[in-house]
């Protein structure tokens, strides 16, 4: 029986991810990862867009994160390990997105402030839980996201953004008290307002 | 900071990422939450960022995946050209370094021997007023340096274009 740890129509499997390691030619053709960037898109545009805080900087590094995973070798194991290893990249270009020298320039402010509010969709999560993820550092949002919105285990976690799993349990620890007391913050003026 | 565990978070978080929170479970659970402070952590963030990934995931155009596709391809295809033409660089250099070298050596021994080229213009008019039949003859000794140096030029001119062809 193949073993195929993979789910969905254009899904890659085992042995076309180790053909592709060994001959160093891409094992999905271009159907194949059409159907991979559709359904993986969707979260990784979230994810960059929700840790950069910058939606144009977000679509930058997604396209780039897709050229760079095409162009590598791929993990074996399946779309689920390819999804991770996409994961890994985009961090990694976050990451160096982070530590290049800052300049001012109009592609650095954030989107939500070049839009209109009622152009803006999703506004009461935006509301929520944005301030609260500005203020915390890019490492703990990266984490933050990872395991509440991407459901992610430590050990993943871990091997996405290439630290130690007990760093990861310790970090996330710290980040998720600090969240939670902002986000309870928060809350508590807006029901003072109302 | 002590990590504090609790021993139901596991079926919590469990519960929270199949979408059975809070009417799919057990009433001691929930009263667990109420009462436990990294349970009612956990729930609180990940409702929060389940609730963000959700408005966040919007569809995305496919014909993007198909440029993408072929942008991969194009940066895979100028990868392998730079990796097969990196031994042919190497090789301009060093002919380069070489024509370098044998100019350098060639012009210390000539400055070394008293710069005997220099005189030729002067050979030359008196070979042509004295013997305007023998020229060839007066410039034996000097026919080998010629060519050297119209060899050595001609490599030169030759490496210098393939180095430069490429930018």
């Amino acid at each position: 029986m193949r073993n195929n740890h993979t789910t969905g129509e254009y899904a890659i499997s085992n042995a076309e991810a180790r053909l592709a390691s060994r001959t160093g030619t891409p094992a999905m053709d271009n159907d194949a990862f059409a159907g991979f960037y559709q359904r993986s898109a969707p979260s990784l545009h979230a994810y960059l867009a929700r840790v950069s805080g910058n939606t144009a900087l977000a679509e930058d590094l997604m396209q780039e994160s897709y050229l760079r995973f095409l162009c590598a070798t791929w993990p074996e194991g399946g779309e689920v390990n390819c999804r991770r290893y996409l994961f890994r990249i985009a961090t990694n270009l976050l990451r160096d997105h982070w530590r290049r020298p800052r300049t001012a320039s109009i592609e650095d402010v954030p989107e939500r402030l070049l839009t209109s509010a009622d152009a803006t969709s999703g506004v009461h999560a935006q509301a929520s839980l944005d301030p609260a993820m500005a203020r915390m550092r890019p490492r703990d949002r990266q984490l933050l996201w990872l395991a509440h919105a991407e459901g992610y285990s430590h050990r993943e976690i871990a091997e996405i953004m290439g630290l130690g799993a007990a760093s990861v349990r310790l970090l996330l620890f710290r980040a998720r008290r600090k969240m939670a007391r902002m986000l309870r913050e928060q809350t508590v003026p807006d029901r003072r307002k109302a | 900071m002590t990590i504090r565990t609790c021993s139901h978070e596991t079926e919590l978080a469990q519960a929270l990422k199949a979408g059975h929170w809070p009417d799919g479970c057990p009433p001691d659970l929930r009263t667990h939450v109420g009462a436990c402070r990294n349970c009612s952590e956990l729930v609180l963030l990940t409702q929060a960022f389940q609730r963000a990934r959700s408005e966040s995931c919007t569809s995305v155009p496919a014909d993007l995946a198909s440029l993408l596709w072929w942008r991969a391809q194009l940066r895979r295809r100028n990868a392998a050209n730079r990796r097969t033409s990196r031994p042919i660089s190497i090789a301009q250099s060093f002919a380069l370094l070489v024509n370098l070298a044998v100019a350098i050596v060639f012009v210390a021994w000539q400055y070394h021997h008293g710069l005997r080229w220099a005189s030729w213009g002067s050979e030359l008019e008196l070979a042509r007023v004295l013997h305007p039949f023998d020229i060839g003859s007066r410039l034996d000794g000097n026919a080998l340096l010629v060519c050297s140096i119209g060899m050595l030029a001609l490599l030169s001119g030759l490496v210098v274009y393939l180095a430069s062809e490429k930018s």
